[in-house]
């Protein structure tokens, strides 16, 4: 390297945006779940242009996984979505742990409506992260309606990260991450909930070779 | 300076014909009734003529002559919403416009700019334009008014030579009588034996002003191409109006939506050519036998999808239909520009605005306008308390990313009422619609209230104690005890 490249000072600013030329060269890439642990699971983060899953019983995380993606895509300058079936959003929780809350399209609906708004949503454009909150819906979507979702995902570049109880997508996913029951933690006397320990499994995109990871722990800490 | 002038031809007929396009290429009429008079035919178009049917004529008589006759009845909705649809020809091309019954003016200079072919391709754009809007319509340029006047009432498309002699020579060759509807004059004018423009403008202007007044010397002027009436541009409205009276009352909102589909085509397209989307709809519905619905349909962006305007005026009358039958429908569109946004380089292109301002209008017919949007914090102590905000997605800025991930509280809206088996040490069990299950570890009370200022109307002033519940079925949920009625309500789990 030349003295006087040595001697360049990018601005900081800039730097933080610059993007590896491995990362350009990439066809369809990842993005980042904004959790490190997760990340090395899924070999980078959630693949872009396609469905992804999410699922597990109650308290084991799957909401606090969500808004951690779209805190991230936000973080990259990316447009965001969440699709909310019974508008469960905590707002406060999530301003309080730095998602800017103006960045974020939310949409409260029925799940009856939930597909057809994230069909909506995707078919627009140029959003990065589209979030279909299922965890508590009662709804059987027949396979067509996942089919119609993925290729439109594809078309637009945008990763939909349907958060459910029990999987749901099956291949349609490109990659499915299974949450295996959160251990909480209370510490005290009297007992103060702390938060929770859960195991993430990979279910689905094993063949990636970017990960060796079968599953990893993840840890969320309460706001009290 | 250029002026153009757009003339349609029996506006009125025009202007019916523009609420039922697949009438057009057949005989049609218009009719119209003075006073107690029978209606009568007032207007027709060139099928109708060549059926034989004549203005003057009676309904049956009209009918007896052409079988195939479609006859409209002339309505000040129509009329109304034709000349303000006439104006927004202009409008399309130009910021100001002057309106005179079935022509319009404006200035056409700058089209040059625009359209490098000359101005006859300028008159072809006008025309096309027109013929979007649904008028079938007669385009002229000139340098004067009353010289692009003429030239529209004599030629389909004409453009005018810029100076006066190629004024004068264009306009020699043209019959008298387009240049006045004074029947008065034009008979002085066969008098004389001046049958074109070119035999008046041979006249003295003195002479002619001194046996036919001032409006003789006027037509003289104009023939030798020295025409100096004032040209007086409005600005366009601040909203646009489309407008319709029904034949027959409407019951039902199928139907109903089926006619102001029509109504939002129309303003759609007026739109569109002006290059603005409707950020804002009033409609007004009169009813049978009297009184007015009137609702503003709220719109989450500017659109210019009909189907999503349509849409949402199909789910506002669901939600309240009207108390009667409906006999006229008034649409008043807001317009607006749509919004642009400046992209980053270095950031991801987000959603085109336009394609954006859809989307989310769709969204808001889909699940309501109130449930889209960006989330809001409300300044209040109660944990579900949210509020909605619009979503404006220009202006965002990267956030740091949160270093550690914490826990989200599902919350239940409104709070779901369960029954909870209390313990020396806080509750041991709780049963609700979705969950039954013993508690393995609570925590709390945690004490909150407040709003003791509030009106009971408001809400009023709340009391509660909170607990973080273990329970047997793996979900730790929050609950709270409303310290006004002593109930429990669950408050939703965290995840």
């Amino acid at each position: 390297m030349s003295s006087r490249a040595q001697g360049l000072v990018l601005d900081p600013e800039l730097t933080a945006r610059l993007v590896s030329s491995e990362r350009l060269a990439e066809a369809r890439g990842r993005r980042s779940s904004g959790i490190a642990p997760l990340d090395g699971l899924l070999g980078g983060g959630w693949p872009r242009a396609a469905l992804c899953e999410i699922f597990g019983r109650r308290s084991s995380g799957r909401t606090a996984i969500v808004r951690a993606a779209l805190a991230a895509a936000i973080a990259a300058g990316e447009t965001t979505a969440l699709v909310d079936t019974g508008g469960t959003l905590d707002a406060r929780a999530a301003a309080a742990s730095g998602l800017p809350l103006s960045a974020l399209l939310w949409i409260r609906c029925a799940p009856a409506q939930a597909l057809k708004a994230t069909d909506l949503v995707v078919a627009a454009g140029g959003f990065g992260v589209a979030v279909l909150d299922l965890c508590d819906a009662q709804l059987r979507a027949p396979d067509a309606a996942w089919v119609r979702l993925r290729h439109a995902a594809r078309a637009q570049g945008t990763t939909v990260l349907v958060a459910t109880g029990t999987r749901r997508l099956g291949s349609f996913a490109a990659a499915a991450v299974e949450l295996d029951g959160g251990r909480p933690s209370f510490f005290g006397p009297p007992p103060l909930f702390a938060g929770f320990y859960t195991r993430a499994t990979r279910a689905r995109g094993a063949h990636d070779r970017e990960s060796q990871l079968p599953c990893v722990s993840l840890a969320f800490t309460s706001r009290s | 300076m250029r002026l153009a002038c757009v003339y349609v031809p029996q506006l009125a007929l025009q202007a019916a014909l523009r609420r039922c396009p697949e009438a057009l290429g057949t005989p049609a009429a218009l009719l119209a009734s003075h006073g107690k008079n029978k209606p009568r035919v007032t207007e027709l178009d060139a099928e109708a003529r060549r059926a034989g049917v004549r203005p003057g004529m009676t309904a049956a008589q009209a009918v007896a002559t052409a079988p195939a006759l479609r006859l409209f009845t002339a309505t000040a909705a129509d009329a109304e919403a034709g000349a303000a649809a006439l104006a927004d020809v202009g409008y399309a091309f130009a910021p100001r416009v002057e309106r005179e019954g079935e022509r319009i003016f404006f200035a056409a200079e700058d089209l040059k700019r625009l359209y490098p072919a000359g101005e006859p391709a300028i008159a072809q754009a006008l025309q096309a334009h027109a013929a979007r809007l649904g008028f079938g319509a007669r385009v002229a340029l000139a340098a004067t008014k009353g010289a692009a006047r003429v030239a529209s009432r004599a030629h389909e498309l004409a453009v005018v030579p810029e100076d006066r002699a190629g004024t004068r020579a264009f306009l020699a060759p043209l019959p008298v009588h387009l240049f006045t509807d004074d029947d008065d004059l034009r008979a002085a004018f066969r008098r004389w034996g001046t049958r074109t423009a070119g035999a008046i403008a041979a006249l003295p202007v003195d002479a002619v002003a001194l046996r036919l007044g001032p409006t003789g010397a006027a037509v003289a002027r104009l023939a030798r191409g020295d025409d100096d009436e004032p040209f007086h541009p409005q600005l366009p409205p601040d909203a646009l109006e489309e407008a319709i009276e029904l034949d027959y009352p409407i019951y039902e909102i199928e139907p109903l939506a089926f006619v102001l589909r029509g109504l939002t085509d129309r303003a759609l397209a007026r739109l569109s050519g002006r290059s603005l989307a409707c950020a804002g709809l009033t409609l007004r519905l009169a009813l049978d036998p009297r009184g007015l619905d009137v609702r503003e349909v709220p719109l989450a962006a500017p659109t210019r999808e009909a189907k999503t305007l349509v849409d949402l005026i199909r789910l506002d009358l669901a939600r309240r239909p009207p108390e009667a039958a409906v006999v006229g429908a008034h649409l008043i569109a807001l317009p607006a520009r749509v919004r642009a946004t400046q992209l980053d380089i270095l950031r991801p292109t987000g959603p085109a605005p336009d394609r954006l301002a859809t989307t989310l209008a769709r969204l808001a017919a889909l699940v309501g306008p109130e449930n889209v949007g960006a989330p809001a914090v409300v300044d209040s102590w109660r944990e579900e308390a949210i509020a909605m905000k619009p979503y404006a997605p220009a202006g965002l800025s990267s956030a740091p990313i949160p270093s550690e991930t914490r826990l989200c509280l599902r919350h239940r809206r409104p709070p779901e009422e369960v029954e909870v088996l209390m313990g020396r040490a806080g509750p041991t069990a709780l049963r609700g619609v979705e969950t039954t299950a013993r508690v393995l570890v609570a925590a709390g009370p945690y004490r909150l209230s407040g709003e003791w200022w509030q009106d009971a109307a408001a809400g009023g002033s709340w009391a509660r104690e909170y607990w973080d519940v273990h329970a047997s079925d793996g979900a730790v949920y929050r609950l709270h005890r409303d310290a006004r009625d002593g109930r429990f309500y669950l408050d939703g789990y965290y995840d």
